[in-house]
């Protein structure tokens, strides 16, 4: 650059008259210093000699060009200056090589050319590969990182034309794996992997894994997951596997697997680890998926050691652990639902309390009392601790509600001492006995709440549930199907299925008993494309009128069997197009939601958006559940979750009432417990809108969003609403539900399906928000009607949003972590920070969405890379104490 | 003897090893377990494979393993019963009822253009359901016989208060107010753009308290004074004194409302009506044959039901030519005790009541425990209600509050803050009633230009019959 800033500094100099031309010859000679000109002559010698006849003097200009050109240093904006001055006779060169006899200077010249290309061959060429393929194909690095990258990006084109062409590729596989190694050793694992998935060759990539690079690696497969076509992510997760097990990084290894629904793999994984301590890692995160892998024969344990891991894998630690995490905070004292609608803090309103109780205001009541005691198996309602006044304290409460609202009632109990079998059932118990229907049914749906994702060998929640099915009052079956599908989601139990399928086939029985059973059925099948059960809903819909609000569940059960399997369902597909048309269209949408949903896919996505533009003259209802799909599948990941966050602005603008009514939902779902302030915003807005049912479904979207954060604002939101729509029972119902659903276990609890950095979807989770979404489509019918219980199916995503350390002993371990907003690391140099804007705490923690922990000590290591849930600690060997403090 | 044992887990407790003979009936094993928790045989549940345990069950054929865990649930309590007065809802109730008793208060009155004068005194005098009653009662063909435009007024007043009762939506008086304007053309006065001008509520309480006072006459044959003057007419006696010959005249009246004089040296309420009651005024002296300053001292010889106290806050000012407002602050109590203001007699008569009610708040306080009142004729035998005294004890609650905000009679705006049955405070700010809390009542009580309490309702508190 000095010499071009030489003759710039003398540009400005007024010149005079003869000096002008002089500068003109000069700007011919292209402003050149003599260093440059001196290399400019040079060049243009080799070239000349390069052509001569004489082998030996052509191998020593060949030589000379070939060390001008590699040890010239280029910046990223500049050509080097050797192939700048070569420019000029790329052509000649090119003509020359093909007069050259076959020998080895004819493959030194390739190699020229081949370097030559990369700044002079036309675009779409690709005569840099083509020489090269010509050339020595000698040591690619020695020519610098632009040429491998060039060479990288012409393979991937020259690839897709050879095989739309069926040609020969293997001299490209060739060159294919001399730039991979290279890649990988400088750091440049992003770049190997896409040339590898562009030559669709990923499967040699575990053979160039090394310590050093597999991570970083895998770290770029696995978020490349999210954004390739399907099939396509199958085998990119199938590779991360491979190389995390290859690595006996047995903890990624099984997440990778359960991203993949492989229990095979995840079975081999628990095999391939021996130890103890990591095996109690890994089930803990079988448990966090409700999967578990059966601990039989093959997998050689001590007895002793089984019944732990097997303890942990049914998750009935997870309570203890849970306890422990609310004394550690300080909020094991109950809340009654006055604390939380803090009436003191509106302007005298909320005050003018009515003398005379309201069953729909008492039955909001028991919803927030029960959400926000949720898990602490206390509370000033239903479980009185004066228990020597017998009975009568609690009975008051649940009395207080009115026909239907006593089994929501009573079924709260059940969430109250959610996950704690042992401690909660006993305290059930006596409603069974009870001679009112409504508060039999509410036990019964209560004994399915406590063991919601909690597996037990004695299976008491089947023992207890399995008679009432048959009953003959629905409200009880109702109770009792409900309860089935809670405890027994995505267990895929057969005796479930023998149970169901009879009531979902009997044309006798009541839609809405009908339609429970096959959401049931559904959630306990989900995802698991189970024929039997699609059969028997199917043939429901055939048979049925399905002019019900309540048919929706039949759709909606049939659907969560397919949850995220793609095309497995298409065949189904084709059968729901020919039933009834009333309930087709809803069906097919509800069913493609369902078979897509977490999965990204971008054109389903925009089939539902344009079936959302159609203008329907018929009440008909399935956009609402396009909308919902719309989220659904968009939820996958950050940028087509924001990407559907503006498209449901659109709809909102432009849409009918029906879909904008379906629009704060799927708002909800994007966003779930996790209070963006954009979505917050939108949400406050359309819950003050003229539309009713869209002000109660935006009210319920804003508790969605804010479900267990306490966020002070969506709270003072809810505040304002309350006193805004005091006159308004409906909607005073949903804005209490709201503030109930934030305040969930009074902040502990998250309703995210995504867990353990948002990589893993908890299919029972996403399927028991589904449920209530779409149960909210029809309000008036269903949670302002005789159905609210509907919303306890929340229970199937509520989960502790913490970090627990324990020690090896399984013993809870208080450690210094540093928690903060999570920041996307995959693929950046060197080693970023993982986390920004960190506080420390000692464990256990809460983590909120988008948030992320690490350790702040070196004294243990994490058995687990993601620090989420329950995390085994092994205190580490080389840990030297800091005399320093 | 083929026998197993088994662990039997009941809620959080473990026997560790229970013996299980196979060749009894399972309800043998059950009875076992009674032994050791209590839960009788019917109520106990058994986990085991594929269901419960049945009574009468094959113990060969359930595979029980010999250190098995059973799981058994249970226990003893009673089924929750339900209460036996079931729950009242307001879902319950009547669509036209449940608008009032879900808000807990009655409907509002619209503006019809600076009638927040008349709207707040409405308010205040819906609030007394005597007052309600005996407008119900009144019929439309009751004495045509002289005074047409104060019947049609106290008809229009019944239709409106009816209309009050029953809406949950806000009332528009448009037929009571055009009857007042033409009853009282003062109302009438109307502002260079045509509009009706705002208006003092003090007057238009006057005046509609005196219209109904001579039309709500008692049905014929009863000797009971006239309703209004029943609940609201405070009898006063005054002896007027002249300062310069010492002599002295007894005068009796009866008054609607007593007045709370403000000046310098009044912060509360008690210090306002004291002045009230004594005035100076200059009227001739027949002994001296010419005006001469008299002193007028008055004492109470009757209380009314309810006690209307005026704060004097109004004075005409001369060189703005109008109604200027004295914003002093003057403190008022929720529970107003006007014992002090009364005549010997009135007082002796006030003294068992009293009593009577007092030991009654204590008794609810759970202050004392009974005692038997042994001297003097019974107190409690008697109906207080029924007496010839408007208030048995002389001690009142605040229930209505009509408030000014402004500077000038004339301007501003009437707000009326009245208690409810249920003893919610409810502002009635022209068609929107907005809940209050009972402490920020007490608030009105000037000082800035904040509402500031210009007419107090306040109802006598009379002891329980026993």
């Amino acid at each position: 650059m000095a010499p071009d800033l030489k003759s710039d500094s003398s540009a400005p100099q007024p010149p005079a008259k003869p000096a002008k031309d002089a500068k003109k010859k000069k700007d011919e000679k292209e402003d050149l210093s003599e260093e440059d000109l001196a290399l400019k002559q040079q060049l243009e010698l080799y070239v000349e000699r390069a052509q001569d006849s004489d082998p030996g003097v052509q191998r020593l200009a060949l030589e000379s060009m070939r060390q001008e050109i590699r040890s010239a240093t280029s910046s990223m904006t500049s050509v080097p200056k050797p192939l700048k001055f070569l420019r000029p006779h790329y052509g000649t060169l090119k003509a020359f090589f093909q007069k050259m006899p076959e020998s080895e200077l004819k493959m030194y010249m390739a190699d020229i050319i081949s370097v030559l290309a990369l700044t002079m061959s036309e675009e779409g060429e690709r005569e840099s590969l083509q020489y090269r393929l010509l050339g020595s194909k000698g040591d690619l690095g020695s020519w610098g990182h632009e040429y491998v990258r060039n060479l990288a990006g012409e393979i991937g084109l020259e690839f897709q034309k050879r095989r739309s062409e069926e040609e020969y590729i293997s001299s490209l596989m060739d060159l294919v794996k001399q730039i991979v190694p290279f890649h990988l050793q400088h750091n440049a694992e992003p770049e190997a992997v896409d040339l590898l998935m562009e030559v669709e060759t990923l499967d040699i990539l575990p053979k160039f894994m090394e310590k050093a690079n597999f991570k970083r690696t895998c770290s770029y497969l696995l978020s490349c997951a999210s954004y390739v076509p399907e099939l396509e992510d199958i085998s990119v997760l199938d590779i991360a596997y491979q190389i995390y097990s290859k690595f006996e990084q047995h903890t990624d290894a099984l997440r990778v697997a359960l991203r993949l629904g492989n229990l095979q793999y995840a079975r081999a994984t628990f095999a391939a680890c021996k130890d103890l301590s990591e095996r109690k890692q890994l089930c803990y995160i079988l448990a966090r998926q409700s999967e578990t892998v059966e601990l039989d024969d093959e997998i050689p344990m001590e007895d002793e050691h089984r019944d732990v891991l097997q303890d942990i894998m049914n998750n009935t630690k997870l309570c203890e652990g849970y306890l422990t995490l609310a004394r550690d905070l300080d909020v094991m004292e109950p809340k009654v639902p006055e604390d939380i609608y803090k009436a003191h803090l509106i302007d005298g309103r909320a005050s003018a309390g009515a003398s005379v109780d309201s069953a729909r205001q008492n039955l909001a009541a028991t919803f927030v009392n029960a959400f926000v005691n949720a898990g602490f198996g206390q509370d000033h309602l239903m479980t009185s601790p004066a228990e020597s006044s017998g009975s009568t304290s609690t009975g008051n409460w649940l009395f207080k509600n009115k026909e239907h609202g006593k089994a929501s009632a009573t079924a709260s109990l059940g969430l109250i001492t959610l996950w704690d079998v042992d401690g909660g059932l006993p305290q059930i118990d006596k409603y069974l006995y009870s001679t009112d229907n409504h508060v039999v049914a509410g036990a019964l749906l209560a004994v399915g709440i406590i063991n919601c994702g909690i597996r037990n060998d004695c299976d008491p929640a089947y023992a207890l549930l399995y008679d009432s099915v048959t009953k003959d009052d629905p409200a009880v079956r109702i109770g009792a199907i409900m309860g089935l599908g809670l405890a027994y989601a995505g267990t895929q139990k057969e005796e479930v299925l023998e149970l169901l399928t009879p009531i979902i086939s009997d044309s006798r029985v009541g839609i809405d008993v009908a339609g429970f059973a096959a959401l049931s059925l559904g959630l306990v099948y989900v995802a698991s494309c189970h024929e039997d059960a699609a059969q028997a809903i199917l043939l429901a819909m055939m048979e049925r009128d399905n002019d019900d609000p309540l048919a929706r569940f039949l759709c909606l059960g049939l659907g969560l069997l397919y949850l995220g399997k793609q095309d497995a369902a298409e065949a189904t597909f084709e059968v729901v197009k020919t039933v009834n048309e009333k309930i087709s269209n809803y069906c097919q949408v509800t069913l493609e939601s369902c078979t897509y949903a977490g999965t990204g896919n971008v054109l389903k996505v925009q089939k539902f958006l344009s079936q959302c533009s159609d203008h329907l003259d018929k009440g008909e209802s399935h956009q609402g559940a396009a909308v919902l799909g719309i989220g659904l599948v968009a939820m996958a990941e950050e940028l087509g979750s924001d990407m559907a966050l503006r498209a449901l602005e659109h709809l909102l603008q432009y849409g009918e009432p029906n879909i904008r009514r379906a629009v704060p939902l799927a708002l909800g779902l994007l966003s779930i417990s996790n209070p963006k302030i954009n979505v917050m915003d939108t949400l406050s807005r359309l819950s003050h809108d003229t539309d009713s049912e869209v002000a109660m479904a935006a009210t319920i979207s804003l508790g969605l969003i804010g479900a267990g954060t306490n966020n002070a604002r969506i709270a003072g939101m809810l505040r304002s609403l309350s006193s805004y729509y005091y006159k308004d029972p409906s909607l005073l119902f949903c804005v209490r539900i709201a503030q109930g659903l934030v305040h969930m276990g009074k902040g502990l609890i998250t309703l995210n399906p995504y867990h353990s950095d948002r990589f893993l979807l908890s299919t029972p989770a996403i399927a028991g928000i589904v449920a209530v979404l779409h149960a909210c489509l029809d309000m008036k019918a269903i949670i302002l009607g005789k159905y609210h219980y509907v919303l306890y199916y929340l229970v199937l995503a509520m989960q502790p949003r913490m970090l627990m350390t324990v020690d090896e002993n399984l013993k809870p371990l208080p450690v210094p972590v540093r928690v903060g907003i999570a920041v996307d690391t995959v693929g950046q140099a060197g080693r970023p920070k993982s986390i920004t804007g960190f506080q420390t705490h000692t464990t256990p923690v809460l983590l909120a969405t988008g948030e992320r922990a690490e350790l702040a000590t070196e004294k243990y290591t994490p058995l687990s890379s993601v620090l989420e849930g329950f995390v085994v600690l092994r205190e580490n060997p080389d840990y030297v104490e800091d005399h320093l403090n | 003897m083929p026998s197993v044992t088994v662990s039997v887990k009941w809620q959080k407790e473990l026997f560790p090893s229970v013996e299980i003979d196979t060749e009894q009936p399972p309800y043998v094993f059950k009875c076992q377990l009674f032994d050791l928790t209590g839960v009788p045989p019917d109520r106990q549940k058994i986990m085991v494979k594929g269901g419960l345990l049945k009574d009468d069950g094959d113990w060969s054929k359930l595979a029980v393993k010999e250190g098995q865990r059973l799981m058994m649930m249970g226990t003893a309590e009673e089924a929750p019963k339900a209460p036996e007065k079931s729950t009242l809802f307001v879902e319950d109730l009547p669509e036209n009822e449940q608008g009032v008793i879900e808000q807990g208060f009655t409907a509002g009155l619209m503006n019809l253009g600076n009638t927040c004068y008349m709207n707040s005194t409405i308010q205040c005098l819906h609030s007394v359901p005597e007052l309600r009653s005996a407008l119900k009662s009144y019929s439309a063909g009751a004495g045509t016989d002289m005074d047409p435009s104060s019947h049609t007024l106290t008809l229009a007043a019944r239709d409106l208060f009816g209309e009050l009762d029953s809406s949950h939506r806000a009332v528009a008086p448009l037929r009571f107010w055009t009857l007042l304007r033409s009853k009282f053309p003062q109302f009438a006065q109307q502002a260079n753009n045509g509009a009706y001008m705002q208006q003092d509520a003090e007057e238009c309480w006057t005046q509609l308290v005196y219209t109904l006072s001579q039309r709500l006459r008692p049905s014929s044959g009863e000797t009971r004074e006239a309703t209004l003057k029943n609940l609201f007419g405070v009898d006063i006696s005054s002896r007027i004194k002249c300062a310069e010959t010492e002599e002295e005249t007894e005068e009796a009246e009866t008054v609607y409302s007593l007045k709370c004089h403000i000046s310098q040296d009044v912060n509360h309420l008690n210090e306002g009506l004291k002045q009230g009651l004594k005035s100076e005024l200059e009227k001739t002296s027949p002994s001296l044959g010419r005006s001469a300053v008299h002193s007028k001292e008055s004492v109470i010889t009757r209380l009314p039901q309810y006690l209307t106290v005026q704060f004097v806050r109004f004075f005409w000012k001369r060189e703005t030519k109008q109604k200027a407002k004295i914003l002093r602050k003057v403190d008022y109590p929720l529970v107003l005790d006007v014992m002090g203001f009364c005549s010997e007699e009135l007082k002796n008569e006030l003294k068992a009541p009293r009593e009577l009610l007092r030991e009654q708040e204590d008794r609810e306080a759970g202050l004392k425990g009974k005692r038997k009142i042994e001297d003097g004729p019974a107190p409690s035998s008697m109906d207080w209600s029924t007496t010839e005294q408007g208030s048995p004890t002389g001690i009142y609650d605040l229930v209505a509050v009509l408030t000014h905000k402004g500077r000038s009679a004339d301007s501003g705006h009437y707000v009326a803050w009245v208690k409810q049955e249920n003893g919610k405070w409810i502002e009635f700010d022209d068609d929107r009633p907005i809940p209050q809390r009972e402490e920020d009542i007490t608030k009105l009580s000037g000082g800035g230009d904040w509402h500031t309490a210009y007419i107090c309702l306040y109802k006598s508190r009379v002891p329980k019959k026993e």
